[in-house]
């Protein structure tokens, strides 16, 4: 399925901003399950800078830096991905137990490997309370798709998704205590269980088609940019699941970086000099091409 | 037992008093059971060298002995050697030992070989691990060891380091074994600390004990910190390059230790706010303009470099810093990623690391460890769990487990706790071997005890290799414990003497000559440093000038008959001026003249009082502490602790006055420092600026409070005391006070140092000699503000002055303060992130 997608942010300051720095991870990645067909950034007003560069999670860096005063910044992003995943996750997978011992054991350092998300991160903490929870689903020598989605189920079940109880910034324990939260605290209540048992669990930003296939309810966060999970499942590789809707994350979810936690991929990470009162406003059409 | 058997040595010369107190020293010392001491061997005989270094303490009488010591370590507290515990406001005074640590230089060269094998060891693991990762690739490292630090830096992956290395700076702490071995307890990679307090306490014990220092054959440190300096610099890809020492601020721990060591070698002490990262460059913020910083040593984590790639709410980084590394246009010691070699995970993989990269086996052992994260190793804790220390794995982690522990010390919730923890997250944890320290003597009092120890030794890359500082800084426990677990808090420190068979020759760190410019000017002032100097001058003068009205405050009463200045509107006028400055609570009007003037002086809450004014100064001046002479310093520290502790709160006029007399010298000796102790560069132009702006303010209110249309003799009289210049006018005016000549003494006169004019004249002159953005002769927006002022003040008349002109002479000036901030300073506002995606799913 080849998707276009449209990802537009407007910030709107309150007085000029004489100089801004940012960093931008805008361009989908190119994987196994998904191929980049084309991509551009456009930013107005133009940067003095614009320096393009790799990640240290395999995504595509944008630096942009300005320097005369601008009262409003607008960064738009469009691209073509084909979605190629296969229809459903692997059916066989070892005992979770067992991914334990060879996530630990990887001679993999590179950010493909399991290493980099073995660890608690400070999104991501690893607290009794939520590794308590995540442990209700994995009983010992279960397989660990199965585990993983009994988990994805129970979180989706017990959570409400709401919108007013969380902040970009709130951190996984208050969420989870809440039981309420968006994409976001979902994924990071679930990586942190699933790390808590010393599995390796990554977060993953992207993007959900916008209208749904015919016949199929529409998803939460189909008109933003969306985030779920993916767990390295020794020999049967990486899986993607998306706690906020139960599915797994295959040809709806358009991946746009991976990473330990929300930090590692925030699509826009800025820093601006002499600000005023900031307004921000984001924009995400995804739709997929007729065949 | 052991004592006869050392009489031959110098020992006999001592006289019969000193030979008692070695004596009674040596029979009293308590060895601990089953570790050896550095004192005694374990035929209870005393070492020679530490034998001699006792004789040489026991000739001192003990009196003499102690008072060497006070003097030298009144030195510590002057000169405000101190630390900080985190997170507490205020630093506490450094506590140094009295007798050094003694190494033989046999000893010693073993030392410095494992320490030097260690260091090439580690830089080549680190080349190997932001590299090809061949390590990992071979099984040789589970790249989960490296992963679980948050100073495994994944952004540097395949960086070449702009110096050439990632680690030209390493420390390690050893410890002396129950087997007499010396052994590595931890590494130190990523930004070792404690130099400057090495280089201090030798300062102290070399002046306290010059004779024994010199006769012992003392190491000198000098040439270790000059090879540093000068490896530091052939990092940078130009000549006479800048070198800046980042320091997350004067609220670190150890931030006179940085700013020690930056005196000492000669950088500039600069925070995250000095720097801007552009075009792949990283510049300083001077009062000249951006600046290439070449080379950053840096004593700010990895994870607070750069908000942009690594943590996002750092205020102690640079955005941008990273990439500027990556293109390779700052060299940055050490690199961001080296602190992952201080997890302990990595300690047990020490040995065979050293075979593969080196093809050598370790000189100095690590104390043995096992990373969970191995089933073997997991299972061979969980079963050994009652004779080990459990402890985290990585330095810094958000994880449970914070700090090491023996299983067999813990209550039984607590064992059951880490069980499971240690089942959950094997990889979180590392066990090790429980090390007991070895113990050295310390004195306490006049007794002599064994303290465990600890030992930090330091390594610098040089043109000309690994250069090991010869000495170090030791930590000796207050407790006898000597499991090095209990080491920590509530240590106090020792100096380290590396004695050489011959002996040493004087060395400083004089360099040599041929690779000397000559420099009259000390550098480019960074903007940070020109906004605490111009703040710290204005500080100053305005404790001086509440001085001056809490003196009239008190004379005022003191005068029965006549009051010199009592009539009630001069008081009251008076009393508003200190209400106006914050000095004096509104509430406090019209009380009695004796609380005024203490509630002036002494009130904490009042923001202008002079105690809070006196703080404010020394808070400014102890961010830029490289930069003062000890003696501006001491003064200063001297005149808040006085204020705010020594003095007794006064109970008459007479006793208010005598302080704030005490106050003024204070205060009038440090302006003398600054006029004669401080080089004539940009630094002193801010701060004697700072003075003088205040100064010609507070000429302008003065004068319009006391010299307005209906002022009485008694207000002239007053304004003349305030600007200090009553002998001037008496010299120039036989009539008596009348308000033409006392306004144009005041305000007008440019011969009178007090007056407003003069203070313009001065800044004029500043103004002119620093330097400028741009040489396209066009006048900098300061020269346009002052430039009218001076001139409406120079060509003024006293007869046509009015109090309306005084108003706006004042508001120039504060406009011209604003305008020098704009111009010179760091910017006002801090940069702020952008706040992030509210529209996620």
């Amino acid at each position: 399925m080849i998707y276009t997608i449209r990802h537009r942010t407007t910030y709107d300051y309150g007085k000029p901003v004489g100089f801004a720095r940012c960093m931008l991870r805008l361009t989908p990645v190119s994987s196994a399950t998904q191929t980049l067909i084309e991509s551009a950034v456009c930013i107005s007003p133009t940067p003095l800078r614009l320096l393009v560069g790799q990640g240290p999670f395999g995504e595509t860096t944008r630096t942009i830096i300005l320097d005369r005063p601008h009262d409003q910044l607008v960064i738009e992003a469009r691209s073509r991905v084909d979605v190629h995943a296969p229809e459903r996750l692997p059916s066989a997978a070892p005992a979770w137990e067992a991914v334990r011992v060879a996530a630990f054991g990887t001679r993999q350092l590179g950010a493909d490997g399991p290493a980099a998300y073995l660890y608690p991160t400070r999104r991501t903490p690893c607290v009794g309370a939520i590794t308590d929870y995540a442990r209700a689903s994995f009983l010992a020598g279960r397989p660990i798709i199965e585990a993983a989605c009994d988990l994805m189920v129970r979180i989706h079940r017990d959570f409400t998704y709401d919108p007013d109880t969380t902040t970009v910034s709130t951190p996984a324990i208050e969420a989870f205590e809440a039981r309420s939260g968006v994409c976001q605290d979902f994924a990071h209540i679930m990586i942190a269980g699933l790390r808590g048992l010393g599995l390796p669990a990554a977060y993953v930003s992207g993007y959900l088609r916008t209208n749904p296939p015919p016949g199929r309810p529409r998803l939460e966060g189909a008109d933003a940019t969306h985030a779920w999970i993916a767990l390295w499942c020794g020999e049967s590789g990486w899986i993607g699941l998306d706690p906020t809707n139960a599915v797994p994350a295959l040809n709806d979810h358009v991946v746009l970086a991976t990473g330990r936690d929300y930090s590692d991929v925030a699509p826009i990470d800025g820093i601006i000099l002499a600000p005023g009162k900031q307004a921000i406003k984001v924009e995400v059409d995804v739709v997929p091409e007729a065949d | 037992m052991g004592i006869e058997a050392v009489t031959a040595r110098p020992q006999s010369d001592l006289g019969p008093e000193a030979a008692a107190r070695l004596s009674g020293w040596l029979r009293d010392y308590q060895m601990l059971p089953g570790v050896p001491d550095e004192l005694f061997d374990v035929m209870r005989r005393p070492r020679a060298d530490w034998l001699e270094l006792l004789a040489g303490f026991a000739e001192y009488p003990e009196a003499e002995s102690r008072s060497r010591f006070s003097v030298a370590t009144r030195h510590i507290r002057d000169t405000g050697v101190t630390y900080r515990v985190y997170g507490e406001e205020n630093e506490r005074i450094w506590p140094v030992n009295p007798l050094p640590l003694i190494l033989g230089h046999r000893e010693w060269a073993a030392i410095a070989a494992g320490v030097e094998q260690r260091a090439t060891l580690i830089e080549a693991i680190l080349q190997d691990i932001y590299g090809e990762a061949k390590l990992v690739e071979s099984g040789a490292l589970p790249a989960a060891a490296l992963t679980g630090s948050v100073d495994f830096v994944r952004a540097m992956r395949g960086v070449e380091p702009p110096g050439g290395r990632h680690m030209p700076l390493y420390a390690c702490d050893l410890g002396r074994g129950p087997d007499g071995r010396w052994w590595v307890l931890d590494d130190r990679t990523q930004a070792p600390s404690g130099a400057g307090y090495a280089l201090e306490n030798r300062l102290v014990l070399s002046r306290a004990y010059p004779a024994l220092y010199n006769r012992m054959n003392v190491q000198r440190l000098a040439p270790f910190f000059d090879g540093m300096r000068k490896g530091l610099s052939a990092s940078a890809q130009r000549s006479d390059p800048r070198i800046c020492l980042l320091t997350p601020g004067p609220f670190s721990e150890t931030y006179f230790g940085q700013a020690q060591l930056a005196r000492y070698l000669g950088l500039l002490l600069v925070e995250g706010d000095d720097l801007l990262a552009r075009d792949g460059k990283v510049y300083l913020r001077t009062i000249a303009g951006l600046k290439r910083a070449d080379v950053i040593l840096r004593r700010v984590d990895a994870d607070y470099l750069d908000p942009l790639e690594l943590n996002g709410a750092s205020q102690l980084g640079v955005p941008g810093i990273l990439e500027a590394i990556r293109e390779g246009g700052v060299a940055m010691v050490n690199m961001p990623g080296t602190g992952v070699m201080e997890s302990k995970a990595l300690l047990g993989f020490m040995p065979k690391l050293c075979r593969i990269m080196l093809g050598e086996t370790l000189k100095l052992p690590n104390v043995a460890t096992w990373w969970c994260g191995q089933p073997a190793e997991q299972k061979y804790v969980e079963d050994n769990l009652s004779r080990l220390v459990v402890g985290p794995a990585f330095n810094a982690s958000a994880g449970q487990c914070s700090r090491s522990r023996l299983i067999a010390d813990l209550s039984v919730e607590d064992r059951e706790s880490v069980s499971a923890w240690l089942r959950d997250r094997p990889g979180d944890h590392v066990g090790q071997e429980v090390v007991r320290l070895s113990t050295m003597p310390v004195l306490r009092g006049d007794r002599l005890e064994a303290a465990p120890f600890v030992l930090r030794v330091y390594a610098a890359w040089t043109p000309d290799g690994f250069r090991i500082m010869p000495g170090g800084f030791c930590r000796t426990s207050e407790r006898p414990d000597a499991r090095a677990v209990s080491m920590g808090e509530g240590a106090r420190t020792a100096d380290v003497w590396v004695l050489d068979d011959k002996p040493v020759e004087g060395a400083t760190l004089l360099a040599s000559h041929d690779d000397v410019k000559i420099r009259r000017v000390a550098g480019t002032l960074p903007s940070r440093a020109a906004d605490n100097l111009f703040w710290l001058g204005r500080y100053l003068e305005r404790a001086e000038a509440t001085l001056r009205l809490a003196r009239s405050l008190c004379t005022s009463l003191m005068v029965t008959e006549t009051a010199i200045h009592g009539s009630g509107e001069t008081l009251e006028g008076l009393q508003t001026l200190l209400v106006g400055w914050g000095a004096l609570d509104e509430d406090a009007l019209g009380s009695g003249s004796l609380e005024a003037t203490v509630s002036t002086l002494r009130d904490e809450d009042a923001d202008g009082s002079v105690i809070r004014l006196v703080r404010a100064a020394r808070r400014t001046a102890a961010s830029m502490r490289e930069r003062l002479s000890a003696d501006f310093w001491t003064l200063l520290l001297g005149l808040e602790t006085e204020l705010a502790a020594t003095w007794p709160m006064p109970r008459s006029e007479a006793e208010a006055l005598g302080q704030v007399e005490r106050a003024l010298q204070v205060l009038a000796a440090l302006s003398g420092l600054a006029q004669e102790n401080i080089n004539r560069d940009a630094g002193w132009r801010f701060l004697d600026m700072g003075r003088r702006i205040e100064r010609g303010i507070n000429a302008c209110r003065m004068a319009r409070t006391f010299a307005h249309e209906a002022a009485t003799t008694d207000d002239l009289d007053l304004l003349l005391d305030l600007v200090d210049s009553q002998i001037t006018y008496r010299a120039r005016y036989l009539v008596g006070l009348s308000m033409i000549p006392v306004r144009d003494t005041a305000v007008l006169d440019g011969f009178n140092t007090r007056s407003l004019a003069f203070q313009v004249l001065t800044l004029k002159d500043h103004l002119a000699k620093l330097p400028t953005l741009l040489d396209d002769g066009v006048p900098e927006e300061p020269h346009r503000v002052l430039l009218p002022l001076s001139t409406e003040i120079e060509t003024s008349e006293a007869a046509s002055l009015t109090i309306e002109r005084i108003a706006h002479f004042e508001a120039t000036l504060l406009h011209l303060s604003g305008v020098i901030a704009d111009r010179y300073f760091l910017q006002g506002a801090k940069a702020v992130p952008t706040i992030k995606l509210s529209g996620l799913g």
